[in-house]
């Protein structure tokens, strides 16, 4: 893998919606790349990068996958990745490292629920995008339909490169209107055979006035391109190529192509796309290093260029266990690595040693020895590195910027089935906590149970699923809860001291504490005001530890606080009976009396819902959603179905779908992804006390 | 008409500092009688962010809309006064021939 240019290699994601054709599409990019020689499907279980036993049997990607493949010299790094909502986090963590992504939506339903926090995703990490609208062959496509929905949907110029020729059972190919002429795809062979034909006649003043817009809109960024076409009255394909380029790279438009990944058609021109307009590792400003604390972001941030030569740099955004022990996936952003080498953790501060190296293809992998600027590689022998974390060089030991994880927002018990395999099942619930930041674990201090946080019923399904066949151990699950959270509505200022003095050594530590609220998902901010060393310095880390471990277990239902700030404004301490311990327990004890004076309330989270109903059934879904304490924000039809959205807090949901479906004899369906946390109702909070207490 | 066109100045100062990109069309003794321009990005004024979308002459704000307007926010001006608008220079300049 050593020796590809920067320039021609492309690290690429795909995303989308559920069902969209992300894995089928990236099937037939693995055969048209000559990297397997059949096709699987996702029907029958086969494919690539649908490896795990849950994906093959459910027809569903659950874990991103990475594969490589060439196409005409060019190395193509991509990562298919799941669209059902459970499992964003792995959508947010490899656009967080790709330079590129291919944005799939259907030919017959265009941008879905899904396709629009995926995209908002790709926007927040500034990730280019080339579009393709799949599925033309399905009953019901319509490309000028699905293409509507983009502008609709996203707010985007989106701009065809290409139109369909014929559409459902007669589409056979399309109209390139790059370099003006059709490319007509012969069948049999798996889609391999096509070739180029001059433009139905039927379709040529179609063509030329999409060509025009293309015009129009690729060459009002390149002004090189606009002289170009004042003198020639046209421009040549290099030229714009090269304007669909730079709009591309800087989302001044998005590049949009058609096909049927099943049917075998226009997958092809999509990757010459891949290569024409998504960018290389050098084609893009480089990766931010995170702001000092305090600092403001913003263009002022330092960048890391793609530069082989410079000191190394990358960052590790994935993690697997497997009978082989620990595997670290890490985008490579500068620098050049060998297999024995050395690196700083300079997220956590400490050396680690890079094993062995290994570019992965789904689920084997290929030993490499060094890997570069640019590359995706999968290290073993990382002891301490997490999601998120910076490898870099001690030459220059910089911090990248870190990926932000979703908030888990379902909790469920586990328990195993026999008491020996208690052990057992913690061990396994750290590593695959460790491999997934959505998944969150914890004990309940009051009955010692275990506790999963999860995004959803499905995710936390699959974590007891693997749970048994991948460590074998049998588990009891509890039924749902929702993750609620605690905070605070007013500041107030506490005084604790703790004091054991008699006899032996004594204890004593005082601090004064203000807590303050925050505004929603600020987390939990530490100031520290103390002067003239009323506090010693060496025991303010205790103070923090003790505020850390106590907001877990929030003063009014047991629920992790949030949204606060507190600041140490004065304190005492004594010559000999001080500790650090004495600190944390005066801490702990401030937190639990100061908090229940400032006004302590309980958060829930509050669901974006969708629901697609037929029109007969809109009053039972409205009326159902109003009381589940749903806030109904708008109806929109589409033909013969209303698709209902509506804001509904989390607890309501649990048995949504049962109930959906009898209500409406099983023709509505419903998405739903978390929103944002609200505090609850008075009679609720109590009803939740009630049971904590 | 078909006019010659040519880059015209690429930073053009008006009052509220903006930058922008222009074209002029030449006739066929090579004065320039037409021109498309658009002030690139929103402007933000203590009243809130603005798009500008007609100028003068010289080239000062004449007006500022909260969003680009739906017909696009370059503009195609003969003689100083603004005789249509688009979303691309391309499309601005077919404008401009056309009203000559
Ligand atoms: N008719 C038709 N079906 C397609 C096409 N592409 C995919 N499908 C089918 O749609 C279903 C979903 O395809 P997948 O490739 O698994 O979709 P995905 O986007 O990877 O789905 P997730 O990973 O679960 O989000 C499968 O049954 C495919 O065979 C297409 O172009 N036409
Ligand atoms: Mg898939």
């Amino acid at each position: 893998m050593a020796g590809n240019p920067l320039d021609l290699i492309r690290n690429i994601g795909i995303t989308a919606h559920i069902d969209a054709g992300k894995t089928t599409t990236t099937e037939r990019i693995l055969h048209y790349t000559g990297v397997s020689h059949k096709i699987g499907e996702v029907h029958d279980g086969n494919t690539t990068t649908d490896y795990m036993d849950q994906e093959r049997e459910r027809g569903i990607t659950i874990t991103s996958a990475a594969v490589t493949c060439e196409w005409k010299d060019h190395r193509i790094n991509i990562i298919d990745t799941p669209g059902h909502i459970d499992f964003n986090i792995e959508v947010n963590r490899s656009l967080r490292v790709l330079d590129g992504a291919i944005f799939i939506i259907e030919g017959v339903a265009g941008v879905q629920p899904q396709s629009e926090t995926n995209w908002r995703l790709a926007d927040r990490y500034n990730v280019p995008r080339i579009i393709f609208i799949n599925k033309l062959d399905r009953t019901g496509a319509d490309f000028y339909r699905a293409f509507a929905t983009l502008k609709e949907k996203l707010d985007i110029i989106a701009l065809p490169l290409q139109l369909p020729i014929g559409i459902e059972d007669s589409f056979i190919g399309v109209v390139d209107l790059v370099e003006m002429k059709a490319i007509i795809w012969e069948g049999g062979d798996l889609g391999a055979k096509f070739h180029d034909e001059p433009i139905p006649e039927a379709m040529m003043e179609q063509a030329k006035e999409h060509r025009q817009i293309l015009l129009d809109t690729a060459l009002s960024v390149d002004d090189a391109g606009m002289e170009e076409y004042f003198e020639k009255g046209d421009v040549s394909v290099e030229t714009l190529k090269r304007a669909i380029k730079t709009g591309t790279i800087t989302g001044a438009f998005r590049p949009v192509l058609c096909g049927t990944a099943f049917k075998n058609k226009g997958v092809q021109p999509l990757l010459d796309a891949v290569l024409d307009y998504l960018p290389s590792p050098v084609d893009v400003p480089g990766i931010k290093v995170a702001v000092e604390e305090g600092e403001e972001e913003g263009d002022h941030q330092r960048r890391i260029k793609a530069d082989v030569n410079a000191p190394f740099s990358g960052l590790a955004f994935k993690i697997i266990n497997d009978k082989y022990g620990t595997l670290t996936f890490v985008r490579v952003y500068s620098g050049t690595l060998k297999s024995g080498d050395s690196v700083m953790n300079t997220t956590k501060d400490h050396k680690e040693r890079i094993g062995r190296m290994f570019q992965m293809h789904a689920d084997k992998r290929a030993e490499i020895k060094e890997v570069h600027a640019g590359d995706i590689a999968a290290f073993v022998g990382l002891k301490d590195t997490s999601t998120g974390d910076t490898l870099a060089s001690p030459e220059d030991p910089v911090v990248l910027e870190r990926m932000a994880f979703p908030v888990p927002v379902i909790d469920i018990s586990v328990e195993p089935k026999t008491k020996e395999a208690v052990e057992k099942m913690t061990l396994a619930l750290q590593k695959l906590a460790g491999e997934d930041p959505s998944l969150r674990l914890k004990t309940d201090q009051e009955t010692g149970q275990t506790i999963l946080s999860g995004m959803g019923e499905l995710h936390l399904e699959i974590i007891i699923d693997r749970l048994r066949r991948e460590y074998g151990v049998d588990a009891n699950i509890g039924a749902p809860q929702v993750a609620y959270r605690e905070t605070i509505s007013r500041a107030h200022t506490e005084t604790y001291t703790h004091k054991k003095q008699s006899g032996g050594s004594g204890q004593y530590a005082e601090v004064k504490i203000v807590f303050e609220p925050l505004e929603r998902n600020s987390g939990v901010l530490f100031e520290n005001k103390v002067v003239g060393g009323a506090v010693p310095k060496e025991y303010i880390p205790a103070v923090e530890k003790g505020i850390k471990v106590q907001a877990d277990t929030g003063v009014l239902a047991g629920f992790p606080t949030v949204d606060f700030k507190y600041t140490l404004v004065d304190g005492k301490y004594h010559d000999v009976d001080s500790s650090a311990l004495a600190f944390e327990i005066a801490a702990k004890a401030c937190f639990r009396e100061g908090m229940k004076k400032a006004s302590p309330i309980i958060l829930e989270p509050i669901m974006d819902v969708e629901v697609t109903t037929p029109q007969d059934h809109v009053g039972d879904v409205v009326g159902d959603l109003n009381r589940r304490r749903g806030m109904i924000q708008n109806q929109e039809s589409s033909g013969s179905t209303i698709i209902v959205r509506a804001q509904v807090p989390l607890k309501e949901m649990f048995g949504y779908i049962s109930n959906l479906r009898s209500q409406t004899k099983g023709r509505a369906s419903f998405t739903m992804q978390f929103h944002h946390y609200d505090p609850v109702p008075r009679n609720i909070a109590d009803e939740i006390m009630a049971k904590s207490a | 008409m078909r006019l010659r066109w040519v880059r015209g100045r690429d930073s053009i100062m008006t009052k509220a500092g903006e930058h922008a990109r222009e074209w002029l069309g030449l006739d066929d003794a090579g004065n320039p009688i037409a021109r498309v321009i658009h002030l690139d990005g929103p402007m933000e004024t203590e009243r809130g962010t603005f798009r500008a979308v007609a100028l003068d002459r010289d080239a000062k704000l004449i007006r500022l809309l909260p969003l680009p307007p739906a017909d696009g926010d370059w503009l195609a001006v003969i003689g100083g006064r603004v005789v249509g608008r688009a979303a691309a220079p391309l499309a601005a300049v077919r404008r401009a021939e056309a009203a000559l």
